[in-house]
C-alpha cells in the first residue's frame, strides 16, 4: 500500500513538472503568435488598392469555425476526464469526436484559403495577405501538427488500452488543444470580426 | 484511494467546469458575432468592445479548460502565464503604437509631395507631381526698415522668390492677410533671419499676399500665372 501510494506520488510529480514544462513551451508559442498578431494588426490596412478583409472573408465561414473548434475543446476536455477514469471506450469516443471536428476545421480553412488563391489572393498579391496568410496559416499547421499527434495517441490507446503514460500525453494533448481554441478566439476577433467591424 | 481520486478531480476540473466553460465560451462567441453582424454600433467603440469580448473569453476558457492556477502549488504557471501576458502587451502594444506614429508623421502622400518640391522631382513614371523641373526666372525682394521693395511681384510658375532680409532683426514672413491667415504651397509661414535670405519655388498658380504679423508696414503679394 505504501509502495503503492509512493509510486502514485512519484507520476503525479513527474505529470507536474511534463505539464510545467509543456506549459513554458505553450507560453513561447503564444510570444510568435502576438508577433504575428502585431505585424496583422499594422499591416492589416495596406492592400495596395486592392480588395479588403471586408470584400475577402466570409463572417458565417469563420463563425462556423469557431464553433467546430471550440465544441472540439470542450470535447477534449471530456476525453482527459474520461482517460482519467479509465474508460478505454469513452477516450476513443470523445477524442475521435475532437479528431473529426479538427479535421473538419483544417478542411474549412484549407477550402477558405483554396478559395482566395484561385481567385488571386495570394500571398504574395499586398502586405494585407502576406499577413493574413502567415498568421492563420500558423494556427492551421499547429492545428495539423495537433492532429497527427491525437492521431498517433489514439493508434496507441486502440492497441495498448489506458495507462498512466497515456494520462499524461493526453492532458498534455488537451492543453495543446484549448490553447489553439484560445488563439483561435483572437484570430476570430482580430482578423474577421474586426474586418466588418 | 478514492480520496486521491476526488482531490485530483478537483485539480484537474469536472465536467461542470467544462460544460459551463463551453457554454460561456458560446455566449461570448455569439453576442461579439451579433454585434459586428448586425451593425449595433461602429467604429472604435465596436472594436474595443469586441477585443473585451476576447480577452473575457480567453479568461474563462484559461480557467474553465486549462484549469490555470489549480495546480500544485507554487503556482509558477500562473507566473509563468502573467509575464508572458505582460510580454504580449508590450510587443504588440508598443509594436502598433510606433507604427501608427510613423504613419501620423510620415503620411505617404504629404511625404511623397514634400520630397517632390524639395528635390525638384517633376514626374515618376510618367506622372507629373506638380514640383517644377526648372527654374525659370527668379524675383528678389529687399526686406528694409521694415519696408518690402518692391511690394507686388508678378511671375510666370515655377519662378523663385526670394526675399532678402538686410534689417538687424529677424522676420516672420506670413501667408495671407494681417486679418486672416494663409498658406501657399502647403506653407503657412517661413522666417528670415537678418542678413539672410529665404526662396521659395512658385509652383502655385493665383495671387497671394504676405505679411509680417509683428510689423504691420510688411505686406506684399505676387501673381503666379502659369508660362
Amino acid at each position: 500500500m505504501v509502495a503503492e501510494n509512493q509510486h502514485s506520488h512519484h507520476e503525479e510529480e513527474a505529470t507536474d513538472i511534463a505539464m510545467f514544462g509543456f506549459w513554458v513551451y505553450l507560453m513561447t508559442d503564444l510570444l510568435m503568435f502576438s508577433v504575428l498578431f502585431a505585424v496583422y494588426a499594422v499591416l492589416q490596412g495596406k492592400t495596395m488598392g486592392g480588395e479588403t478583409g471586408r470584400e475577402l472573408f466570409s463572417l458565417p465561414l469563420a463563425l462556423r469555425e469557431t464553433l467546430i473548434l471550440l465544441t472540439s475543446s470542450f470535447t477534449a476536455g471530456l476525453g482527459l476526464i474520461a482517460a482519467r477514469k479509465g474508460s478505454k471506450r469513452q477516450v476513443l469516443t470523445w477524442f475521435g469526436i475532437t479528431f473529426i471536428l479538427g479535421l473538419s476545421f483544417l478542411f474549412f480553412e484549407l477550402n477558405e484559403f483554396a478559395t482566395l488563391i484561385k481567385e488571386g489572393h495570394t500571398l504574395q498579391t499586398n502586405a494585407f495577405l502576406s499577413s493574413f496568410f502567415i498568421l492563420v496559416g500558423t494556427h492551421g499547421l499547429h492545428i495539423t501538427s495537433g492532429l497527427i499527434w491525437m492521431a498517433a495517441t489514439l493508434g496507441y490507446i486502440l492497441k495498448r488500452g489506458i495507462n498512466s503514460h497515456l494520462v499524461r500525453k493526453l492532458a498534455l494533448l488537451s492543453l495543446f488543444w484549448h490553447f489553439l481554441d484560445i488563439v483561435w478566439i483572437f484570430i476570430f476577433t482580430v482578423v474577421y470580426l474586426r474586418a466588418f467591424a | 484511494m478514492s480520496h486521491e481520486h476526488q482531490s485530483s478531480q478537483g485539480e484537474h476540473g469536472s465536467v461542470k467546469s467544462y460544460v459551463i466553460g463551453f457554454i460561456l465560451s458560446l455566449i461570448f462567441t455569439a453576442v461579439p458575432y451579433y454585434l459586428v453582424d448586425n451593425k449595433i454600433f461602429s467604429g472604435t467603440k465596436l472594436l474595443v468592445t469586441i477585443i473585451c469580448f476576447a480577452i473575457i473569453q480567453m479568461i474563462i476558457q484559461v480557467f474553465f479548460f486549462l484549469h490555470l492556477g489549480r495546480g500544485p502549488k507554487p503556482l509558477y504557471n500562473i507566473v509563468f502565464f502573467i509575464g508572458t501576458v505582460g510580454l504580449i502587451i508590450v510587443v504588440v502594444g508598443g509594436s502598433i503604437f510606433i507604427i501608427n506614429n510613423l504613419h501620423y508623421y510620415m503620411a505617404p502622400n504629404e511625404l511623397t509631395k514634400r520630397i517632390a518640391e524639395d528635390e525638384a522631382i517633376h514626374q515618376v513614371e510618367g506622372k507629373t507631381t506638380g514640383a517644377c523641373d526648372s527654374i525659370h526666372n527668379s524675383h528678389i525682394i529687399y526686406l528694409k526698415n521694415n519696408k518690402l521693395s518692391p511690394t507686388t511681384v508678378k511671375a510666370v510658375r515655377c519662378d523663385t522668390l526670394t526675399i532678402i532680409n538686410q534689417d538687424k532683426i529677424s522676420h516672420e514672413i506670413t501667408f495671407g492677410s494681417h486679418a486672416s491667415h494663409g498658406s501657399y504651397s502647403g506653407i503657412e509661414e517661413f522666417s528670415v533671419p537678418k542678413d539672410r535670405s529665404k526662396t521659395i519655388t512658385l509652383n502655385q498658380n493665383g495671387t497671394y499676399l504676405y505679411h509680417d504679423h509683428d510689423y504691420p508696414t510688411i505686406s506684399g503679394e505676387f501673381t503666379v500665372v502659369e508660362k
